[in-house]
Parts: C-alpha cells; structure tokens; sequence
C-alpha cells in the first residue's frame, strides 16, 4: 500500500494494550443475544438449563469505545469488516465479573482480486475474576488504497 | 494418485476449515483423493503434525506455502528451513523470478497459483511487464476461479509453452477437491511430488461443473 510502512507499524503498535473495561454479563443481554441469532439450545436460551451460558458468538456483542488508538496512523481509506473470531476457553456465566483488554493483535498486508489490502486485527480478550482466560474475539478490519 | 495441491486449513488468515473436517469430508463423500497438500497465505507451518490423520484416513497430508509475489500469488513446494530464510513469506512483494530460482536452489519448485486472475494472477501481470522466464508451470485449475479465470489460465499456459497442475484453493470443507491433480507415480513425500512435477509426471484435473 503506498505510503505505508506495514512493518514500522507493526513493530509500533501490534501486542500494545490501548483500552481495558469491566464489564457484568447481563442474563437479559445473553438470552437476547442467543434468541435473536437463532439459537435453540438450552444451554443458551433457557436461564433453568443448569448448563446456561452465553452463545458462541455473544463476545462479539461488546462494543468498545475505540477500535484503534486514538494516535494510530491513518491506513488507507474506508474499511470493510473482515469477520471475526472467537476462541473459548470457558463458559461465561450470566453474573461474571470480566475484565476485558482491547489491543492491535496483528497488522498484514494481503493482495486479492482488486488490489492490496491492509489487514488490521483488533483482539479484546476477556478474563474473569480470577484472571482466568475466559474468551478472546479477533475482528478483522480491512483498509484498501 | 490424485492430490488436491493447493488447500487452506485455519492456519491461514481466511481459512476456516480444520484439516481432520477435510479428512472426514474426503471420506464421508467419497472424493477421489488420496491426499492433499495445505498451502497456508504468506506461511510455512512447521508445527502442525497431521500424521496421526493421515493414519486415520489414509490419506497423505503434506504441507507447501502460497507466497505473494510482484506477479501474483505463488505455490512453494517442498519448503525447508533454507528456503524460509531464502525470501521473506510475509511479504507481498516478493519478485518472482527470485522466488522462482530460491525454490529450485532450496530443492524445491514454485508454481504461480490462479494465473488467469486479475490483480494476483500472473498473466495479469504478463498484459504489463511480459513474461518471467523460469516459470515452468502453473495452475490451471483452480477451484476458487471465477468464470473466464481458467479458460486463460489455460490459453495464456499452451501459448508460453507452461504445463498445469490443479487445486481447489479451498477454505472450506465443502470445496476440498474440486480441482486436483493426478500423478503418474505414487507421492509419499514432499521429495517425490517436487520430482514429479518437476518432471511433468502429472495432469491437472476438475470437477467443476
């Protein structure tokens, strides 16, 4: 991409924590979320199911103030939502207290059918009280020339 | 013996499919391979062991690299650790020819993947800049194409004088397979499959509909 040194960027910013939040998970919110995306498992629409928890794709539901550093350089123009990713590592229960991490996890190039593209991977990871690893959600954003 | 030459596991960045799901697609449909070679964006995997799979399913399961060059996307067979430090995987600017000649220093041999494709296919580049010299072969068949995207591959390939291979570039279970290629000799090793498309000893296949 032209004018843009991917690899001074990266060595910059990936790997840089830039926003931490607590967050309740709400029972409400979990059903909601579940209910809305289709979802006919107990374990995620039914608060008796002594299995309850939030559906696979509830972590993407937690929206950030900022999904890039106030001070990051400006790649591109637009953006495309890439798609997200999310890895589990334990079930997360309505009432957890979670602390969550927002940093710059990677940042490529890629060249496709209409041209070079800038890869920039914004990953929140979520813990619990304990500090346990509860969740982590890689979003892909896309910037072009 | 037929091997789909260019697939993706959740390795690379767009994957999204675990190669035992390609194993298990492989046999629950009957496809007919008899093994695949995982070909991850911009990367070598020199972790992953798929041995235990390929005893499960008796398939063969080798691993190659799809690299980006300044003449389009390339697939980089037999990678060992001379060639990893003989260009740099993660970038997207790599020249060809230098890729060309450090595949074959390395005993190795590249392939330029999708060629009929605009932007990242080679003869895209060919319009421009005119040919490469060292390019022996490249893929005709690929299951990712769009319409057109294989016809040249095929036309632009016969008018250089290039031979063909075939893969699905799948990234998804359900497209494992759909273009191949099938060897005259057995493959039971990277060695043996850099030698026999080195020699030619193979034909690409489709089974696109």
């Amino acid at each position: 991409m032209a004018n843009v040194d991917i690899a001074a960027i990266r060595a910059d910013w990936v790997g840089r924590v830039f926003q931490e939040f607590d967050i309740v998970v709400d029972r409400e919110r979990m059903l909601e979320f579940a209910i809305s995306g289709g979802e006919t498992d107990p374990r995620f629409i039914d608060p008796d199911d002594p299995e309850f928890q939030a559906s696979t794709g509830f972590p993407t539901h937690v929206n950030v103030a900022r999904m890039l550093p106030d001070d990051f350089p400006q790649i591109g123009t637009g953006g495309i939502d890439g798609g997200k990713s999310i890895e589990w590592y334990k079930p997360m229960r309505a009432g957890d207290h979670l602390h969550a991490e927002v940093q710059i996890a990677d940042l490529y190039e890629k060249t496709g059918r209409s041209g070079t593209m800038v890869f920039i991977v914004n990953r929140m990871t979520f813990t619990d009280a304990d500090g346990e690893p509860v969740a982590m959600v890689d979003w892909r954003m896309i910037r072009q020339d | 013996m037929i091997l789909d030459l260019h697939t993706h596991s959740i390795r690379s960045d767009d994957g999204r499919a675990k190669v035992a799901n390609y194993c298990q697609w492989i046999r629950k449909k009957e496809l007919p391979l008899d093994g695949v070679v995982l070909t991850e964006h911009r990367q070598f995997d020199d972790e992953s062991d798929y041995r235990e799979l390929e005893d499960q399913y008796g398939l063969l399961i080798l691993k190659a690299s799809e690299v980006e060059t300044d003449y389009g996307h390339v697939l980089v067979f037999g990678v060992n650790e001379d060639m990893v430090h003989a260009f740099d995987f993660a970038r997207i600017d790599n020249p060809l020819p230098m890729v060309l000649a450090a595949a074959k220093r390395c005993g190795g041999f590249a392939v330029p993947c999708h060629p009929g494709r605009r932007n990242v296919g080679l003869f895209s580049h060919y319009e421009e800049r005119g040919p490469v010299d060292d390019v022996e072969v490249v893929e005709i068949y690929n299951g990712g194409s769009i319409p057109g995207e294989d016809e040249r591959s095929r036309q632009e390939a016969q008018k250089y004088g290039y031979r063909g291979i075939g893969g699905s570039d799948s990234h998804i279970v359900s497209r494992i397979g759909l273009c191949a290629t099938e060897f005259v000799d057995d493959i039971a090793t990277m060695d043996d499959l850099v030698a026999a498309i080195s020699a030619g000893r193979c034909e690409a296949r489709t089974w696109r509909t």
